[in-house]
């Protein structure tokens, strides 16, 4: 083991040195352009969706490679890798488009009462599961009492926490989920204890999937290495734990259009360097579908781009500055604004990201395609008279100490780093860099005294734009705790009445169109006019995809591959 | 021999406790498993009930006793992650780092004894130069550079299989076992390559050697018998370490050729501060490595009778 632990170290050192080596490189490109003009777009440009074709036939095997994923059995499936498998495998009530849009699964139609608070699903009669059980309203209430049921351990099933009946049965004081009727095997009718008019997308998640009675409690693990699904794709043999997971087609698919593929084969990479053994496995041919490690992104563009293979989309997160909206120096608007406007994001984007992170002008990201609005953060351009001036008149005097926390070991070292010289160039202002595991780093965000800038990133659990609105900014989510701690995810205490009031709207109206100019509305007031968070970057992905060979392909909301519409060529 | 044996057990129990104490203490201050990290929001009171389960709500000197209580019947508890048994998951891949272990010694003894033989019977020949020259740069390059070079260059090439590939694509073991194990041969065999020409050449200078030749017995025997067989004891404690060690797991190696061994088990386990799965894999290289000193203790005699065991 010694031998091996020296590697190791070797390793470590050369990561370490290549780390200090591109963050000298950034020096030089991190320094402010004159004036604060124009300023040339950064980072590689989305590509359009591939067209659907139609003529699709059944046949050919998708090969990819995916790192263990934590589970996929519904009750626990949490990483974007467990989702890819859980979704082949289950079908819910919703299904959601590559664009986030909520589109029928099992569910044909769904319609709340007056008040938002009670919801009624009309399920496709006979739809089935893998072993032939019918899928009713009795499987899905079955599958949510099975994930939230005290003993089942499950990470995610507070997502069903709005539902009547959720906390008795998840303490154990029940074990039935009261809000929940199926007694139309039809009709699947959920009462819940606020008014959601947005409750339908949670159902998106996998936890919120069907189950059948073979399932049994979470405890049982055959069933959890070979779920029986709902989905378009069934599992050949079981999970081959840090070896791969195999689907086949399930040809009594009924619940939408029956998949084409004969199968999906899901090799289990490292998570050490699993991004380059995908490379390198696309390349060898073994894989259909890859991504690549950063430095590789703008040699594979260009060669991969003019040959069609080639997906790059900006996803469904957001990486963004807790700012401490109650603290001094950042409690005011003009000096958070005065310090976003003091970033350069573009040179960092360029210099530390290589393109491959593209500047934030929103907190909503660019995956919510009706409710995005870029530049609705007009503090997120680079503009350094202003900031100077909005400093002076914020009391951000040169001296001014302000903090600058992260949290190590997860890649955000140097961009932090990048920043911190921005702001003590441009602003003069005494940076308090500093890095910390991320269980401490949340520590501090919760604590009282929390100052200054604080990294972190925010991906929706569903696709609303409330998810990103909610639990961040309103007043609701600060949830203090007796000594003042932040309990929920409104670690900057922004809070103000107006914008409570607006969410609170959106979350109650119906109609779809008018709730999405809400959420404008509410990202207008709590981002563009008081800046509440300050957003940095947006998530991008590359995937390199054998378009050669299968027609069809996209990414999906959650960034793997849309399985069921691929087709071989 | 019987007292010998039962006083170095003794030894090794202590070793053990000792290791997994470390251990404990290690993953301990590794932090809470069950914390949100990144993208990943447990809520407290979920948190709260895994620990629970775990039994890590008990202060560690608890955590440590029940520990051992269970590992003395056999129990190495659940893992963090998926909650596997963790005895099924260390089952599953012994046998593959046992496999790599020994194709890995058999080549490293093979080159290396032939080329330590070669350079000290041709002392200062063009052999010699050449295994001297050979076996320093083999010994100053990392293994990682090793392995990263012979993927870049030979997987996929002849019996070599590509990695990664599609884990349908069923290689025969001997096929997958190649390319790691010479990996893991080249340094060893340099070791093993200066170990045999230096105690070669001491041996080649006794007079037993000189009595021999004198004798007219064959060089041939010689060199095979009379000295090999003599000056082989360093070898064999150097292969019988490197083989313990081995089995312990070797982690880039088996990392970087997606090898599903033992090492690549406790590497994704750190990752994940996968606590049960990380003490289970110590315990067990501290197993196979006392077992495999024992032995090679226990070789000493059989090869030398002048060798005392007390």
């Amino acid at each position: 083991m010694t031998r091996s632990k020296a590697g190791l170290a070797a390793v470590a050192v050369t990561a370490a040195a290549s780390l200090v080596l591109a963050g000298c490189a950034q020096q030089s490109n991190s320094g402010p352009p004159a004036g604060s003009g124009a300023q040339p777009a950064v980072g590689f440009p989305e590509t359009p969706p591939n067209p659907e074709v139609p003529g699709g036939k059944p046949g050919g095997v998708f090969r990819l490679g995916i790192t263990e994923p934590t589970a996929i059995d519904p009750y626990n499936t949490q990483e974007s890798e467990g989702q890819g498998v859980e979704d082949s495998l289950f079908t819910g009530l919703l299904e959601v488009t590559p664009d986030g849009e909520p589109v029928p699964g099992v569910a044909t139609d769904w319609s709340p009462n007056d008040t938002c608070d009670t919801w009624t699903f009309n399920l496709k009669p006979g739809t089935k599961f893998h072993n032939g059980e019918i899928v009713d309203a009795a499987a899905f209430k079955r599958g949510w009492e099975r994930a939230s049921i005290k003993d089942s351990g499950s990470e995610v099933s507070y997502h069903l926490d709005v539902i009547k009946g959720y906390d008795e049965i998840s303490s154990g004081a029940a074990t039935e989920m009261s809000g929940v009727n199926a007694s139309n095997p039809n009709q699947l009718v959920v009462t819940l204890k606020n008014a959601d008019c947005e409750f339908p997308l949670r159902t998106i998640h996998p936890v919120a999937a069907p189950m059948p009675v073979a399932a049994g409690p979470t405890s049982n693990t055959a069933f959890n290495d070979a779920p029986i699904g709902n989905g378009p794709f069934k599992m050949d043999g079981k999970w081959n734990h840090d070896q791969g997971i195999r689907l086949v087609r399930f040809d009594d698919y009924t619940a939408g259009p029956k998949a084409f593929l004969d199968a999906i084969e899901f090799t289990i990479v490292s998570p050490s360097n699993g991004v380059q053994l995908e490379y390198d496995g696309f390349v060898n041919g073994t894989f259909d579908w890859a991504r690549m490690p950063a430095p590789l992104i703008a040699q594979n563009r260009s060669t991969y781009e003019p040959q069609g293979k080639w997906i790059s989309r900006k996803t469904n997160a957001t990486n963004y500055f807790v700012t401490g909206d109650t603290t001094a120096p950042l409690n005011s608007v003009d000096a958070r604004k005065a310090v976003s406007m003091a970033i350069d994001r573009n040179a960092i984007a360029q210099g530390v990201f290589k393109g491959a992170q593209v500047p934030a002008t929103s907190m909503i990201p660019a995956a919510f395609r009706d409710v995005y609005q870029e530049g609705v953060c007009d503090a997120c351009t680079f503009n350094l008279d202003e900031a100077k001036k909005l400093a002076e008149k914020a009391g951000l005097k040169p001296g001014t100490e302000i903090n600058l926390f992260y949290n190590t070991g997860a890649g955000h070292e140097e961009w932090t780093a990048a920043v911190r010289q921005q702001l003590e160039k441009n602003l003069g202002l005494v940076v308090k860099y500093s890095g910390v595991p991320f269980n401490d780093h949340l520590n501090n965000l919760e604590a009282p005294t929390m100052s200054g800038l604080n990294r972190l990133a925010w991906s929706a659990d569903y696709p609303t734009p409330g998810n990103f609105m909610i639990p961040l900014m309103a007043t609701s989510s600060m949830k203090l705790d007796a000594q003042g701690n932040v309990k929920g995810n409104n670690y900057s205490r922004y809070s103000n009445p107006e914008f409570d009031a607006l969410v609170l709207k959106a979350s109650a109206t119906k109609d779809e169109a008018e709730r999405s100019k809400l959420w404008q509305q509410a990202e207008q007031m709590s981002i563009g006019r008081d800046l509440a968070l300050m957003p940095m970057f947006q998530r991008q992905q590359f995937r390199l995809v054998a378009t050669d060979r299968f027609a069809n392909i996209n990414m999906d909301f959650s960034e793997n591959p849309t399985f069921d519409k691929i087709f071989l060529k | 021999m019987g007292k010998f044996i039962l006083r170095r057990v003794g030894q090794a129990v202590i070793v053990v406790l000792a290791a997994i104490l470390l251990v404990y203490v290690a993953t301990y201050a590794l932090g809470d498993p069950f914390a949100s990290t990144g993208d990943r929001q447990v809520p407290p009171e979920i948190a709260a009930q895994n620990r629970a389960i775990f039994g890590l709500d008990q202060p560690l000197p608890i955590q440590y006793i029940n520990y051992i209580g269970n590992l003395v019947t056999g129990d190495l508890g659940l893992d963090f992650d998926q909650r596997r048994p963790v005895i099924d998951m260390l089952g599953a891949v012994v046998p593959n780092t046992a496999r790599l272990a020994l194709v890995a010694i058999l080549i490293d003894v093979a080159i290396g004894v032939i080329a330590g033989i070669i350079a000290a019977v041709k002392r200062y020949s063009f052999a010699d130069v050449l295994v001297t020259v050979v076996s320093t740069v083999a010994i100053g390059v990392p293994t990682f550079v090793i392995g990263l070079g012979l993927l870049a260059f030979l997987s996929g090439v002849g019996p070599f299989p590509v990695v990664p590939r599609s884990f349908t694509d069923q290689v025969p073991w001997y096929q997958e076992v190649l390319l790691p194990a010479f990996a893991l041969a080249i340094i060893d065999a340099a070791f093993v390559a200066r170990l045999m020409r230096g105690s070669m050449l001491e041996v080649l200078r006794a007079d037993y050697i000189r009595t021999a030749r004198a004798k007219g017995v064959s060089e041939r025997r010689v060199i095979g018998v009379h000295a090999l067989r003599n000056s082989i004891i360093p070898v064999v404690t150097y292969v019988g370490v490197s083989l313990g060690t081995l089995l312990g797991g070797a982690i880039i190696t088996e990392a970087i050729f997606q090898y599903d061994g033992v090492g690549y088990l406790l590497f994704r386990a750190i990752g994940s501060n996968n606590a049960p799965v990380i003490s289970a894999v110590i315990v067990f290289g501290v197993i196979a490595y006392t077992v495999l000193s024992l032995i090679v203790d226990i070789l000493y005699a059989f090869l030398d009778p002048r060798i005392r065991l007390n």
